[in-house]
Order: structure tokens, then sequence, then C-alpha cells
């Protein structure tokens, strides 16, 4: 039976329901949640993104909780951590990047303050042990980890305190040490057993450890200072970076030359070299063959070092002296009264790879009655002679897994270098430690280990129309006069700050809920609906009546919109 | 009660008697009395509406549109050009199936431009879908006007009230307007189910494709033929309340036994009855009164013309190029009679012309000339060698 | 997907005047305009609607988009059959609020006179134009509305000529001219903008008047996906200033944050592909041209603002976690 004609051919109110548009389309929207490029710059593999959003929500404690699902030191990291999510963070090319460290450190602050606890995930208590050698970031974050997917842990230290050099390398005016014990002591306390005073090869073997336990992770840090010479010449009375260092933060005792010259371009250097400043050395100087950041410096070139640190440091007067290297020392007797420098930089050779290559004729004399090495420490070899077989660090993969070990792991300052994944960070330690117990979890439960991995969203894809510029906010940081070897010289972001700054993240490749899908639909076929919207937005796709114009990908300000070609 | 009143001040009292919800109107000669009076007895406080003084008939058959598809009684009046302005909403109004009513006080159309009366304005929306009702005197133009909401409510479609313009607009007679009871008992409120309504949102006025507009087309055109009977029935109805009938379909006058029949619409039926009292003619004749034109009383016009052998069918409009459109119709009509009488068409009065009682002697003597269509009242001298 | 039994659609947290299974071109202007106002308007609304595409994709007999009551009766008068719905409305004592919508043909040019009229006689009715500047849906023929040099169908550039020669006609200062309430000019790239002023007039008892900038992707010759992009350019341009007028007075203005050249709105268009043509000296001349009337805008309406925080406006368009950062 057709439909019957009525009386003056009145329709009925929203009968084009009948008429299905969908049918009309070439190519449909889908969300595609792309990751924030914070997230995949952070070694730590935090999603900066999600927890800035729940803070968005004025949810702190949430956001504390998410950021804890992969990094449980946050009160730590945001201050020590370079920060390369900020170097990524998409908002640098519109104004200014996002102060995530600072919020970071702010979250924290706020959890350690309010006495938050770690979330409890849910899951079946596991019988199999693991054993973590080494309480510093790498093998606290895989203590913490697997003791979130409920493993027996027996965490080992050759020390009397766990937090390895986050205590025993980190000045206190960085990191002051009531932050590390609130923060590794929450975490020890979530059922770890902890052994400390316990050294390898000294107090137990490796052989002991595997047959006791049914994996071993080993975060033991580079503990020994690289060897150091010029053309086979050593000063008589040679002091390492990280050894002064060190026995400057246990007792306080500190050499005092009249001048000074630091090699090498990292953490260690720079922390000793702004410490023998404050100690009132006149002539600081660091020689180091990266190059400080600017236009002219590869970014892989760059000072190993947090770019504020370094800013400070040359506040404070430290002279730095980028793209050289020490070519001779210049000896009285045993006595070193200076040093010879060479200009160098890092090229392409032949092959392609970049080494670096020195400049005839551009040597220059430093006068300095000291000469200190910090150009970097290798794995400690005790108890690991087997493992390491004359190698300065761990060979592992991306699990932190050595090869032809199984049941042995390894992360931190002691494994390899990575191409994907450079370490020489606390926060690369802590992402060590979590991949390494994903693949102790996948190892005893007979599975593959899974990395989650998206490719980042890039700038073009967000639609830059619908954010208004704004200012990040600036840190307090101590006036020089009042920096002393003590006093945390940074300051983190009052609440009011932290809440401002998360307003500023674009919410790179995620669901912003601004309802800009559904607002600009046509054809009413953006559905807003948070039960139902499984994907982490609000809005569903009516497939049936959507045209495919494509409007709501262009006018998605975070780029969680893709069209796709239908069949 | 009898009273003395110019047709458009008839007209407007009766109209208003209707309680019409809205009146749009625009002037023009000579529909101009009929909304002035209804402008004044809104402001006296005599009649509660809404009176829009659009600015074009266009406007006005537009506003009444609105009003009527709001759910309003709604009227508007016009005449010759502003008919035509309103041309294209009288198709929309009656497609759409709106009960308004319109007064039509005929007159004629330019160029050259002429304000007096004849038929042209409403032969030439005949075609628009609307009921066509024409009256004799202002008696019936003031009756019809009532029955007319009737009609339009009932059947929901639009009414033309067709009234001479001068002749009766201007025109003071004795008359009476129904008083307001009675026209309440008449005249129910307004109801009308397809009304615009957020309670129950139609869409009025929609897209009809060709899967389906033949059938519309033929809705339209039963509507019309079913409102033959609606017209009867309510002037049946409305005889019986106040002792007069505007006319039903059509009416016939004259003597039984007559061979000849004169049909005409309008006025010069009133000008013909009289001649029928009062003039002594050798030939009998008939006089038809055709009230509606639109729908055209096929069967009525018929068994009205059984025995005649001559019908004069006496226009008051032409089409160029074709002759009387009346005479036309009328010949279609009749086309299936047994015994069909001769139709002779003539038009008279055009543009105001006078038509004296005298014209009806010489109407008689029509069917004797045997000259096809022609204007009877035309004056050869006056043509000159004009091509 | 969506039809579960527990129907999202059923349940959105905003009123639906404009449902779904509509007829329009894929990313019109002029849908999601009339989407909006209806949205932001309804539900106690009743709608009277010009011939034009918006009726003609609405509509098709037995379907209605409409989930309001809506009336069309021709071209040339929405304004009205609007006039007479209000006029019953007042009769029977009845308060909703009548929205006379119409697009630019049928505003600008041949409805003209019966909104003038209806403006005149002060009828309690909103009248929105969607403006997208040429007879669409007879196929992209010049209107009043028409900028200058865009090309139609019946303004095509030739030997003799770049486009249409006229300008665009400045029908704001006409309405305002009417001494009415309100009137204002919004675009469908400033969606709160846009809801604010519906929301604005539909408070005003008396005429007001809503001219809204609705790209036609087919008309203008650019992708259905760059809708909102290419009505933000005309705002953001100049070309297309959103202002506020109460009894034919400036009371507010939309203002710019940048100087964005037309060009940047122009090449993006295939109506305007013939102002790039590099070897026509008149391409260049047109732009300038146009460029010319987007100054003279800006001048005109002090677009640019002063104060500390001159893009202060409610309608800005940007966005927070949630929603709209000013809705």
């Amino acid at each position: 039976m057709p439909i019957t004609m009525n009386r003056g051919a009145y329709a009925l109110a929203g009968s084009s329901l009948a008429f299905k548009t969908g049918t009309w389309r070439s190519a449909k929207p889908v969300h595609v949640h792309a990751a924030a490029p914070c997230h995949g710059a952070c070694p730590a593999g935090e999603d900066q993104q999600a927890w800035l959003a729940l803070l968005q929500e004025g949810k702190p404690q949430k956001a504390w909780e998410s950021l804890v699902t992969s990094n449980p030191l946050p009160a730590i990291t945001g201050r020590v951590c370079p920060h390369p999510c900020e170097s990524a963070c998409n908002r640098g090319q519109f104004d200014q990047p996002i102060a995530i460290h600072g919020i970071e450190r702010w979250l924290g602050d706020e959890a350690i303050r309010n006495n938050w606890s770690y979330p409890r995930l849910s899951g079946e208590i596991r019988p199999e042990r693991v054993a973590i050698v080494g309480a510093g970031p790498a093998g606290l974050s895989a203590a913490y980890h697997l003791t979130q997917r409920k493993y027996n842990v027996v965490l080992f230290d050759s020390l009397p305190e766990a937090g390895g050099l986050l205590r025993s390398a980190i000045p206190p005016t960085r990191l002051p040490r009531s932050v590390i014990d609130a923060e590794i002591g929450r975490l020890l306390h979530t059922g770890i057993e902890f052994r400390p005073r316990t050294a390898l090869g000294r107090d137990i073997t490796l052989d002991e450890l595997r047959s006791e336990f049914d994996a071993v992770f080993l975060g033991v840090g580079a503990g020994k200072s690289r060897h150091w010479d010029v053309d086979g010449a050593v000063p008589a009375d040679l002091h390492e970076g990280l050894a002064l260092l060190r026995e400057w933060l246990a007792v306080g005792a500190l050499p005092k030359p009249n001048a000074v010259v630091i090699h090498g371009g990292g953490n260690t250097a720079v922390d000793l070299a702004r410490v023998m400043r404050r100690a009132g050395i006149r002539d600081v100087h660091v020689v180091t063959a990266s190059g400080l950041p600017g236009p002219d410096t590869d970014p892989d070139d760059i000072l190993n070092v947090v770019p504020r640190e370094l800013e400070q440091a040359i506040e404070e007067g430290v002279q730095f002296h980028p793209h050289r290297t020490i070519n001779r020392l210049i000896m009285r007797g045993s006595k070193v009264v200076g040093v010879e420098m060479v200009r160098l930089k890092k090229l392409p050779d032949g092959s392609g790879r970049k080494s670096r290559v020195s400049f005839e004729g551009t040597e220059t004399v430093l006068h300095v009655d000291m000469v200190v090495p910090a150009i970097g420490e290798v794995v400690d070899a005790s108890g690991l002679e087997h493992i390491l077989r004359q190698r300065d660090f761990l060979p592992v993969d991306m699990f932190g897994r050595i090869e032809g070990q199984p049941g042995l792991f390894a992360g931190g300052d002691a494994r390899d270098r990575l191409k994907a994944y450079p370490n020489g960070t606390v926060s690369a330690a802590i992402g060590d430690g979590r991949r390494a117990a994903e693949a102790i979890d996948a190892l005893l439960s007979r599975r593959q280990p899974v990395e989650e991995s998206r490719p980042s969203l890039p700038y073009a894809s967000l639609n830059l129309s619908y954010y208004e510029s704004s200012p990040r906010i600036s840190l307090p940081t101590l006036a020089l006069e009042q920096r002393n070897d003590n006093a945390e010289i940074e300051g983190g972001p009052n609440t009011a700050q932290a809440m401002a700054e998360a307003q500023r993240c674009f919410s790179c490749g995620n669901c912003l809920a601004c309802d800009n899908c559904w607002t600009l639909c046509p054809d009413n076929a953006v559905l807003k609906t948070s039960e139902i919207a499984k994907d982490g937005s609000h809005y569903l796709f009516d497939y049936e009546y959507c045209k495919g114009c494509g409007l709501c990908a262009k006018e998605c300000p975070c780029g969680f919109i893709s069209m796709q070609a239908e069949e | 009660m009898l009273e003395a009143l110019e047709g458009s001040a008839a007209i407007a009292r009766a109209v208003a008697r209707c309680r019409p919800g809205v009146v749009a109107a625009y002037p023009i000669t000579p529909q101009t009395h009929i909304v002035e009076n209804i402008s004044k007895l809104v402001a006296d406080g005599k009649l509660q509406t809404e009176l829009v003084s659009v600015e074009s008939e266009f406007s006005a058959a537009s506003v009444a549109l609105g009003a009527s598809a709001a759910g309003s009684r709604a009227y508007t009046a016009s005449s010759s050009q502003g008919i035509l302005l309103m041309t294209e909403v009288l198709f929309n109004i009656s497609g759409m199936r709106l009960p308004v009513v319109l007064t039509c006080a005929n007159r004629a159309i330019g160029a050259p431009i002429n304000i007096w009366n004849d038929h042209s304005d409403s032969m030439a929306v005949r075609d628009c879908g609307w009921i066509q009702l024409h009256c004799a005197d202002n008696q019936e133009a003031v009756d019809t006007s009532i029955q007319a909401f009737r009609i339009a409510e009932a059947t929901e479609l639009p009414v033309m009230v067709c009234m001479d313009g001068f002749v009766l607009t201007h025109t003071l007679e004795t008359l009476e307007i129904p008083d307001q009871d009675m026209v309440d008992r008449y005249l129910p409120p307004f109801r009308f189910d397809r009304m615009l309504d957020p309670k129950n949102p139609l869409s009025l006025g929609t897209l009809v494709g060709p899967e389906y507009f033949s059938e519309t087309r033929h809705l339209a055109h039963q509507a019309l033929m079913a409102a033959m009977s609606t017209i009867v029935d309510v002037d049946r109805e409305w005889q019986d309340l106040t002792g007069r009938s505007a006319g039903g379909l059509l009416s016939v006058e004259g003597p039984e036994n007559a061979r000849i029949g004169v049909l005409a619409m309008g006025s010069v039926v009133s000008t013909f009855r009289e001649a029928l009292d009062t003039l002594k003619t050798k030939k009998k004749a008939k006089l038809i009164n055709l009230r509606a034109f639109r729908p055209l009383p096929d069967q009525a016009l018929r068994d009205a013309c059984a025995g005649l052998s001559d019908l004069v069918v006496v226009d008051r409009a032409l089409s160029p190029g074709f002759g009387g459109i009346l005479g036309g119709e009328i010949k279609a009509a009749l086309s299936g009679m047994a015994k069909m009488p001769r139709i002779h068409n003539v038009a008279i009065g055009l543009g105001g012309r006078d038509v004296p009682l005298e014209m009806w002697s010489r109407l008689l003597d029509v069917p004797t000339e045997d000259a096809g269509f022609r204007i009877l009242d035309l004056e050869p001298a006056k043509l000159g060698d004009t091509p | 997907m969506t039809q579960t039994t527990n129907d999202p659609r059923a349940r959105q947290p905003r009123f639906r005047g404009l449902e779904a299974g509509h007829r329009a071109c894929q990313g019109c202007g002029e849908a999601l305009a009339a989407r909006l106002v209806t949205e932001s308007a309804g539900p106690d609304v009743i709608l009277t609607n010009a011939t034009g595409c918006l009726e003609v994709f609405t509509t098709p007999w037995p379907q209605s988009a409409w989930r309001v009551p809506w009336l069309h009766s021709l071209f040339e008068n929405s304004a009205a059959i609007a006039s007479g719905v209000e006029a019953a409305l007042k009769a029977q004592g009845r308060r909703s609020k009548v929205i006379a919508m119409g697009g630019d043909g049928g505003t600008f040019d041949i409805g003209f006179q019966a909104l003038s009229g209806m403006l005149e006689r002060m009828h309690n009715v909103l009248y929105v134009c969607y403006d997208n500047e040429a007879y669409m849906n007879t196929g992209i023929q010049r209107s009043g509305s028409t900028p200058h040099a865009a090309m139609t169908t019946t303004s095509p550039p030739g030997k003799e000529r770049m486009g249409k020669r006229h300008l665009k006609k400045d029908l704001l200062s006409i309405i305002a001219a009417h001494h009415i309430p309100y009137a204002a000019s919004a675009s469908v790239a400033y969606p709160q903008d846009l809801r604010r002023k519906v929301r604005r007039a539909m408070e005003i008892d008396g005429p007001t008047f809503l001219l809204v900038h609705s790209p036609c992707p087919l008309g203008w010759g650019h992708d259905g996906s760059e809708t909102i992009e290419i009505a933000r350019l005309a705002v953001q341009t100049g070309l297309f200033p959103l202002v506020e007028l109460e009894r034919g007075e400036v009371a507010s203005v939309m203002p710019l944050r940048q100087k964005v050249p037309v060009s940047d709105y122009l090449k993006l268009q295939g109506r305007f592909r013939h102002l790039f043509v590099d070897s026509d000296h008149r391409a260049r001349e047109e732009r300038e041209h146009l460029q010319a009337l987007a100054d003279y805008n800006m001048e005109r309406y002090g677009l640019f603002g002063d104060g500390d925080d001159p893009f202060d406006a409610d309608g800005a368009d940007t966005v927070r976690r949630g929603g709209p950062a000013r809705a």
C-alpha cells in the first residue's frame, strides 16, 4: 500500500528520520586517539595530556592517580627531569609550551601534603617472586609496577637508604631530601620488601638470586667513573666529578682550588660546578663537547642538562666552554697549572654517522689549578662480571631483556643506550622500570609484552582557531644572593597557577569534550552521550545520517577526528 | 431590523458579525470602503480583530494565509489589480486547504486603467482553486459573506465573495444585518485541526513531486465539486434561520414555460429581475442567476436549462482571442444535454458601462441575430479606423 | 551503532528543531545555521520559510525534518505569512514566538517589500536571513547579496566582466533604518555568538532581524569540510563584520584579533578563482577592491576595538574542556 496523500500535503515532525542520508557518504569520521607529543616524548611513559585533562576538569587527585600509573615519583621528576615533554609540546609552536614539569611537581607535592595513596589496582595476587637489585629510580619503578601487578618483590640495595643517585648525586638545592623521603617512603610502603646494605657480589650473588626468584631486575646504575686521561696524562691528585659530588653530599667536604675546570656536559658536571662556585671558588669552568641550546645547535648535540639549570649555573657565574675538548694538560711537575682546549663539533663522516672532529688552530689555554673529569660513568662490574663481559653497560632490548639470559632484566643507567629510548635521566630510569615490569609480568604470564605506541599528533592537525594565546606561568626562582647549599632554588606553582596552566593544554589527539563536532554538524549526525561513547569522548557518530562532509574533523580543535574512506 | 446602508459598510458589518481573528487588507478602489469601515469598527471597539494594514495585496493575502494556518478566521478584500497581485498567494491558500474568505469588489483590469466594474478580475483567477460566489444585490452580499465562512470552514476551501464594484459596494440599499446572536448560532468558532501549534508541530506547505502531484490536483478538484452540496445546505440553513436564501448554486426566475433563458451573474441580475417585473416584452424569458461560478454546478445548470430552445449567456468579461468566458463554460457544461439549447454569448457592461433596464429586451433579441460572441453594448462609431 | 534500546538521539541535551535526514548538501552552511537557530529558539516557536534550498531539503513530502510548526508558502512572502501567524497568535492570546526565515534571494530581493512591511508594522517576529550570497536553489544566480566580483551563473567572468559588477547590498543598514529594537549579523563559524543573538532577539517583543552568513559549498566552490573555515575567514577579513544594532545604532561588534588579508578568504573559493589569474591585470584590481571594502568595514564598525582587552566579545569561538570557553 502506498502512503496516502493527506489534506494540504502536510508532514509530521521529524519524519525525515526515515530518510537515511548516511548512504551518501564516501568517507566517514572516526575518533583517532593519537598520542600527544608530550606523551610520545616522555621517557617515563607518562600521558601528560591525560592527567592535564583531569586537572582541567578540576580533579587534582584523579590527575595524580593517572600520573602515577606510569610514574610513581612525580614530585621528584617534576624537579629533576629535563622535561622533553615540554620541548615536544605543540603549544610551543603556538606561544609557549605548557609548564608540564611545574604542574607535575605541584601534583606530586599535593599528594605528599594530602597523603594521597597510590590507586589500588584490581587483579589476582601473584605467587611469583621478583628480585630487584638497586633501589635507584629504575629499581624503585620496577618494584612499584610489579607490586601494583600483585607480585612479591624484594628490593636490594648496597646502601642503607633507597634512592640511589637521587640521594648520592643530586644536590638538595635541586631535590630536597624531604621530597625524596616522602615519595620513596610512600613507594616502599606498597608491600615491597626492602633489604638495604646488601651488595651484589659481596652479600649475594646473581646466581643465588636467579635460583631463588622467578625473575631478576638489575637497576644497579652506573657507579664507576669512566676512565679519563689526556693523551695518557693524568694529574697525580685526580678527583672524579661524581666522587667529589657524592663526598660533598655525604660529608660536606670539597677541595678549594683557585680555579677549576670540569670536563663533561652532564648533570654531574653542572651540579658540581655550581656547588664549587657556591663554595667560593673564583673560576669554575665547564668544558664540554656538546653545544649550548640555541638556533645553531642540533637538538641531539645539546648539553644533557635541564635548560633552566644551565641558565641558573650561568647566572651563578659558572663559565661554559661548549663545543670544546681538553687537548693537553699543562703541568708543572705532577701538578696541573692549566689546560689547552680545542674547538670541535659533531659532524657526519663518510658513512653518515656523526663523530666529533676537532679543529686545529683553535687551541686556547685556561689557567686552572685543578681538573675534574665528569665525562660519565659506567657499570660497576662487581657481581656482574659474566654478564657484562668487559662491556661498560648491560645489553638490553626495549623491555630490558638481556639477550640469552631468560628471567634477567636491566634498566636505568646500567643499560646500553637505545636509539628510541635514551637513558641517563631519572625519568628514563622510571620508564625502564615500568617496561621491564611489563616484560616480567608477560614472561611470568606466558604472553608477549606490550608497550602502547601511538603516532604523535602533528601540530598541523590541530585547529588553532579555537585556542587563544595565553602566557605560560612563570615559576619562582631563589634570588642569586639567597642561594645556598641547602635551600631549594626553584619553586613550584601555587594551586591557582597550576590549575590555570593546565587549562592551556591543547589536548592534542584527545577529545576535549568541547562540543564542536556536536555543535557544527549540519546533519545532526553527532550525538552527545558520555554514557555510551566508549572511546574517551562524549560523542557518537550516527552513521545512518552522517553524510561524510568532514566538518567535524576539520573543526575538531585537538585532531581527535579523522576522515576514513568508505569501502 | 432593516437599515439603509452602503454596500461596503454592510459588508464590513457582516464580516464583523463573523468575528474574524485577523483581517488584512490593502486599499484599492472600489474595495476601499469595506476596509475603511472595518477599520472604523476596530477603532470604535466594535470589532475585536487583529487588523493588519499591509503594504500590498500580495501581503494581504499572505497575512490571511498565515493567520488561517495559525488557526484564526481570516478575511481580506480586494479588487482588480489587487486580485492579480494576490494571485500567487490565492493558489497557495487553496492548495494548502485554508478557509480564507475574500471579498472581491469586481473591477476591470488595465491597461488602460479603469476603476469601474466588470468581472475581469475574478475571472482571471477562476482556476486558483477557490469557491467563487456572485451576489446580485447587497442583501445577498451580506448573507453570502456570512455563509462564506461557514462554507469555507466546513470544506476547508477558501471562498471568494464577488460583488460588483460601485454598483453594489457604493450603493445605498435597505437591508438587514443579522444580529450577533443569530450569526453566532449559525457560525460556530473556528477550529482548525492542522493549526500551527508547537504542541503538535506539523509542516505545512511541503514539496510534492511527480509521484504525488496528480493526486493533490485530483483531491483539489474533488473538494471543489463536493463543496456544491455544502453551498446548498448552508444556504438552506440560512433560509431556515432568516427566511432569506442567498441563491444556492443558482436560481431561476420568470415564466415556467419560457423557451428563452438569460443567464447572468452579479448585479445585472438585479437589473434583469426588475425588467422581468416591469418591462412588457413580447418574448417570454427565464432569468438564470448563477451564484456559484466555482464550483460550476453543471447538473443544476442542465436542470435549469431543460426545455429551453435558446440560452443567452451574459458575460461581464472576455477572454481576448476566445470570447466570453462564462459563455464558453456554460456551453461546455450543457454539452451533454439530450436537448441542449442554442447558446448565444455576449459581453456587456465592461469597465463600468451602464447596463440599463432596456438591456433585457435587447438580450431577448440576441437569439434571432445569430451573430456569435460580441460585445453587445459596443458603440462601433467610437472605433474609427483604429486597427 | 546508534539504534540502541537506549536511543541516544532521543536523549540529546539540546532541543532539535531541525532533525537528521534532511537532504542538504554535505557541509551545508544553511542547514547548520537553521539547526543552530531553531535549537536556540525552540521549542515554543512557529517558523515560516521562504521558498528555497532550506524549504526543499527539509520538507520533501511526506517527510519533514522540522520539529517545530513550520509554514512555507512562497518565495517572497515569508515575512508576510509570519505577520499573519503572529497576528493570529495575538488574536488567540497565544504566546509562541514567530520566526520567519528566508535566503538572501527571498530577503534582499524578492521578499524585501514584505520584510520591510513586517518590520514597519512592528510584528513580534524574528526574521532570519540565511545569507549564502546567491540564488542557490535555482543553480547559483547572482542576487543583491552576491559580493562584488563573485562568479555566479548570471555573473560569469569573461572578456568584458570580472564576475558581479555591483556591490553586495548593505541590507543590515536598510533594516536598521526601520528603527527596530534589534538587528544583528552572525555567522555559522561563531555558533556561540549566533545562539546568543538568537536568544537576545527571542527576548524582545517586537521585530528583530538576524543576518546569518552561511557558506554554500556548491555555490561558492569549496569542499564541504571547509564551510566553517571559510565563514570564519569572512569575519576575520572584515568582509562580513559581526555587528549588533539597536534602534539603528551600532551596539556592539565582534572585534578582530588581527588583520587577515581578503585573499586568504577569496583564494579558498571557486567563485573567486578568476581573481587569481596572474596574467589578468583586472584580477589584482578586483582583489584590491575587495580589500578596500573590507578595510572600509573595519573602519566603519571599528572592528579592531580598543581598551586593554579588545577581544572580549561573548561570541569568541575559543573552547576549553567541556565546551565553549564563553558559553
